[in-house]
C-alpha cells in the first residue's frame, strides 16, 4: 500500500471509530433541536481533524476530503467543512488578523447587509461569507445573529450581519466552487449511509417467509443504488483533484450535477426499499435522506451548473467538445 | 465494497492522441456520417490502416504481432475513434474479445496462426453465443461438437452474430458433452472458419434498417480438433470471463455520442438557458463515466479483480447512451429538426434497444451487481 493509501485509510478508520461512538441517533435528534454537540467536536479537535489539509498539518486536500465525506456518511451535524475551508483560506493568505486555530467556523452567502445560510451561525467563533463568481471573501470576526433558521435536514443555517468594514480576504481558488465541493462530499457520504442502510434493512426484514434482498425487485433496485453510489465517489474525487487546475470550475460543475441526480435516485429508491419504517421520525434513514436533499439545493443545484458547464462547452462549439472530455486528468 | 480507484491517463497517451487523431483527419473520407456505434460501420480497408499504424491487438506480446502497450494507450486510440464516429466494427470483437481470449488460454499454435492476422486487420472475428432459444441462459446452449478422430462434427444454429457474413472466423460456445446435472459442464469452445461450405449464414434485417447481425447454421460442419480453445469442458469459465473483458470500455457510453455533437452545432454558440442545462447535463455524465471506465482499465493494468465494477459501470454507461438521444430531443432548436442533427438522432435512437442488451443485458448486470453486493 502506497503512503497516500495508508494515510487515507487511517483517516477513514479513526473517523469511522470516532462517529461510531459519538454520533448517533439521539445526538442528530438533540443537534436538529439546536444543541450543538459539544463532546464530539472536542473529540474532533483532540484527533487534530479540525486540521486536516493545513499545510502545518501536513496532510493534503485530499485527505481533507477523504474525512468530509465520512463527516457526511455519519450526518456529523456541524460545519466541519466549512471549519477546514476557512482554515485553509485563512492559512494561505497568511493576514495576521485572520489568522485561525482551533476555531468553529462557518460560511454563508452575502446579501446586502446580511451573511445568509450560515451553518451554525449562532455558535461559529467567525463566519465568512462568499458571493458567486467572486474570490471575495468577507471576514466577520464574533458574527452578530439576526435570525435562526434551518434547511429541511434541520440543520441550522443562521443569518448574520455583514459589517460594511469587515475584512476583505482574496481566496485564489472559486470560494463558492470549493464550497460546492464540500457539498458534493458530504453527499457522496450520505449516498454511501443510505446504500448501507438499504442493504442492512432488505438482509434483515423478511416478508413471504424470507428476507426481502431475496427478491429480484428489491436486488435491482439496490443495484442501482450502488452504481450511483459509486458514480457519487468517483464524481466527489474527481471535484476534489480538479481543485488546482484550470478546469477547476468545469469539474466541479459535472461533479456537482452528476451527484444531485444521484440523490435523487438513491434517497427514492432507499426510502422505497425500507417501507414505512423508513417514513418514521424514528428510524435514522432521515437524518440521511434529509441531508441529502438539502445539500443537492445548496451551492448550486443541477441546473445551475449543468447551465453554467454547457454554456461553456456551447462557446467551445463541436470540434473542441471532445477535446475537452478527454483530458488526461 | 466496490472500489474505483483515482486513476489518470499517463503523459504518454498524449503523444498517441495526437497521433490518431491526425490519422482520423486524415481518413474521414471512411466515415462521411460518423456513428460512434462500434457495431455500426464495417470497413475492413480502414481497419487494416488500423493494423499499420499497431493500433490492433495494441497490448498484446509482440511475439504474437501485438505492441505492448499499456490498457491506458489502448484506451486512448479506442475513444478517440468511437468519439470521432469512425467504422470500426471489422476489428473490434477480434481487438476486444477474441484476441484476449486466445492470449489466455488458445494454444501456441492457435496465438501463432490467428494473432498476428489479427492485429494486421486480416482476420476479423464474430461471437458464437446466443441461439434461437438461448438468450440471456447462455448454458443452454444446444449447438453440439462431437469428436471423431481428429476432428470435431458441430450442429446447430447461433444467432444475433454481428457482421458473420462479413467476418472470416466464429468463436463458437457448443457442447462437447451431454447436458448433466451440472449445466456449466460439457462446454467447450471452438473457432470455425465461417466460409466453410456446411455453414450457412443468413442476415436479420433490424428495425434500423441495417443488416448486420445473423443466423448462423452448422450442419455437419467438420473441425480439426486443434481448434478448440482451451481444455475441452472448460467454455463456461471461459466465456464468463472472456463477457467480463472490457465491459467497461468507452464503447459501453459512447454509442450516442454524435447526436451530442450534433445538439451542441445546432444549439450555436449563445444558447438558451435550458438547451445549455440539457449539454451541461449530459457532458456531466460522460465525464463522469470515462472516469469510471478509466478506473476500471487502471485496475485491469494492476491485475486487479474488476468483475463487478465492469458490469457497474456498463449498466450505467448503456443506460446513460439510451438516455442521451432523449435529452437531447427534448432540448434542440426547432431548426434542428431538418438538419444533420435529426439524422445523427434518427440513426441512434433506432440502434439505441440494442444498448442494454448486448454484451449482456441490464437484467444479468444488475443480478452480478447484486451479487457483489452480497444480495444473492
Amino acid at each position: 500500500m502506497s503512503e497516500e493509501q495508508t494515510t487515507h485509510q487511517l483517516i477513514v478508520d479513526t473517523a469511522v471509530k470516532i462517529f461510531t461512538d459519538h454520533c448517533d441517533k439521539p445526538l442528530l435528534d438533540r443537534a436538529e433541536k439546536g444543541e450543538f454537540p459539544d463532546a464530539l467536536w472536542q473529540q474532533i479537535t483532540e484527533n487534530g481533524f479540525d486540521q486536516l489539509g493545513s499545510v502545518s498539518s501536513g496532510t493534503s486536500v485530499q485527505d481533507m476530503f477523504t474525512f468530509v465525506q465520512q463527516c457526511g456518511r455519519f450526518a456529523v451535524p456541524m460545519p466541519i467543512a466549512d471549519t477546514l475551508l476557512v482554515n485553509r483560506w485563512c492559512e494561505s493568505e497568511s493576514a495576521a488578523a485572520t489568522a485561525t486555530s482551533g476555531g468553529l467556523y462557518a460560511i454563508g452567502l452575502v446579501d446586502g447587509g446580511e451573511v445568509i445560510e450560515v451553518p451554525w451561525g449562532r455558535r461559529a467563533d467567525k463566519v465568512l461569507a462568499v458571493q458567486q463568481g467572486s474570490h471575495e471573501v468577507r471576514v466577520i470576526e464574533n458574527p452578530e445573529v439576526i435570525k435562526l433558521d434551518t434547511n429541511l435536514a434541520g440543520e441550522p443555517r443562521d443569518s448574520v450581519v455583514c459589517p460594511a468594514d469587515a475584512e476583505v480576504l482574496h481566496v485564489a481558488v472559486d470560494p463558492y466552487a470549493q464550497l460546492a465541493v464540500a457539498r458534493i462530499n458530504l453527499m457522496a457520504g450520505s449516498l454511501q449511509a443510505l446504500l448501507d442502510l438499504g442493504l442492512q434493512f432488505a438482509n434483515e426484514r423478511e416478508q413471504f417467509g424470507r428476507a426481502i434482498a431475496k427478491f429480484q425487485a428489491i436486488q435491482h433496485s439496490l443495484a442501482v443504488v450502488a452504481g450511483e453510489v459509486a458514480v457519487s465517489r468517483r464524481a466527489a474525487d474527481a471535484a476534489v483533484d480538479a481543485m488546482d487546475t484550470e478546469r477547476f470550475l468545469f469539474e466541479v460543475a459535472a461533479s456537482k450535477a452528476r451527484v444531485g441526480e444521484a440523490v435523487t435516485i438513491v434517497a427514492e429508491r432507499v426510502h422505497q426499499v425500507h417501507g414505512a419504517m423508513g417514513f418514521t421520525h424514528e428510524h435514522r434513514l432521515h437524518h440521511f435522506s434529509r441531508r441529502a436533499w438539502a445539500w443537492r439545493d445548496e451551492y448550486g443545484n443541477e441546473f445551475y451548473w449543468q447551465t453554467l458547464l454547457g454554456a461553456h462547452l456551447a462557446k467551445l462549439g463541436p470540434d473542441r467538445l471532445w477535446p475537452f472530455i478527454a483530458t488526461r486528468d | 465494497m466496490l472500489q474505483f480507484d483515482r486513476v489518470s491517463l499517463d503523459h504518454e497517451t498524449e503523444t498517441l492522441r495526437a497521433e490518431v487523431r491526425e490519422f482520423l483527419d486524415q481518413n474521414r473520407a471512411h466515415f462521411p456520417v460518423p456513428n460512434s456505434d462500434f457495431s455500426t460501420g464495417h470497413d475492413a480497408e480502414f481497419s487494416r490502416k488500423l493494423g499499420a499504424r499497431g493500433w490492433i491487438g495494441m497490448s498484446w506480446p509482440q511475439a504474437y504481432g501485438g505492441g505492448e502497450r499499456t490498457f491506458f494507450e489502448r484506451y486512448v486510440v479506442t475513444e478517440e475513434l468511437l468519439a470521432a464516429g469512425a467504422p470500426v466494427s471489422a476489428h473490434w470483437i477480434a481487438d476486444r474479445q477474441s484476441g484476449p481470449l486466445l492470449l489466455r488460454f488458445g494454444s501456441e499454435q492457435q496465438r501463432k496462426t490467428y494473432l498476428p492476422k489479427i492485429t494486421r486487420g486480416e482476420a476479423f472475428f464474430s461471437i458464437g453465443m446466443s441461439e434461437p432459444d438461448t438468450g440471456s441462459d447462455l448454458a443452454s446452449v444446444r449447438t453440439t461438437a462431437v469428436r471423431e478422430g481428429d476432428e470435431y462434427r458441430i450442429n446447430g444454429t447461433k444467432i444475433w452474430t454481428t457482421d458473420a457474413h462479413r467476418n472470416h472466423f466464429i468463436i463458437c460456445l457448443v457442447r462437447t458433452e451431454a447436458p448433466s446435472e451440472n449445466r456449466h459442464a460439457g462446454l467447450s469452445q471452438i473457432i470455425v472458419d465461417l466460409r466453410e461450405d456446411n455453414v450457412q449464414v443468413r442476415p436479420i434485417a433490424n428495425m434500423a434498417g441495417g443488416e448486420d447481425f445473423n443466423e448462423v447454421v452448422f450442419t455437419d460442419v467438420m473441425v480439426p480438433a486443434d481448434r478448440v480453445v482451451g481444455e475441452p469442458g472448460n467454455g463456461w469459465a471461459q466465456v464468463t470471463s472472456e463477457l467480463s473483458y472490457e465491459r467497461s470500455g468507452p464503447e459501453r457510453f459512447l454509442s450516442s455520442f454524435r447526436v451530442f455533437v450534433e445538439l451542441v452545432r445546432a444549439c450555436g454558440e449563445d444558447p438558451a438557458p435550458h438547451e445549455a442545462a440539457a449539454i451541461g447535463r449530459i457532458a456531466s455524465h460522460i465525464m463522469t463515466l470515462r472516469r469510471m471506465s478509466i478506473s476500471v482499465a487502471g485496475m485491469l493494468q494492476n491485475s486487479k479483480d474488476v468483475g463487478v465494477e465492469a458490469a457497474l459501470v456498463k449498466e450505467l454507461g448503456n443506460n446513460f447512451e439510451k438516455m442521451l438521444p432523449e435529452i437531447a430531443r427534448l432540448a434542440a432548436p426547432a431548426s434542428a429538426n431538418s438538419g444533420v442533427f435529426r439524422q445523427a438522432f434518427e440513426a441512434t435512437l433506432l440502434l439505441s434497444p440494442s444498448f442494454t442488451l448486448r454484451g449482456g443485458t441490464r437484467e444479468i448486470l444488475r443480478g452480478v451487481i447484486a451479487r457483489g453486493l452480497g444480495l444473492r
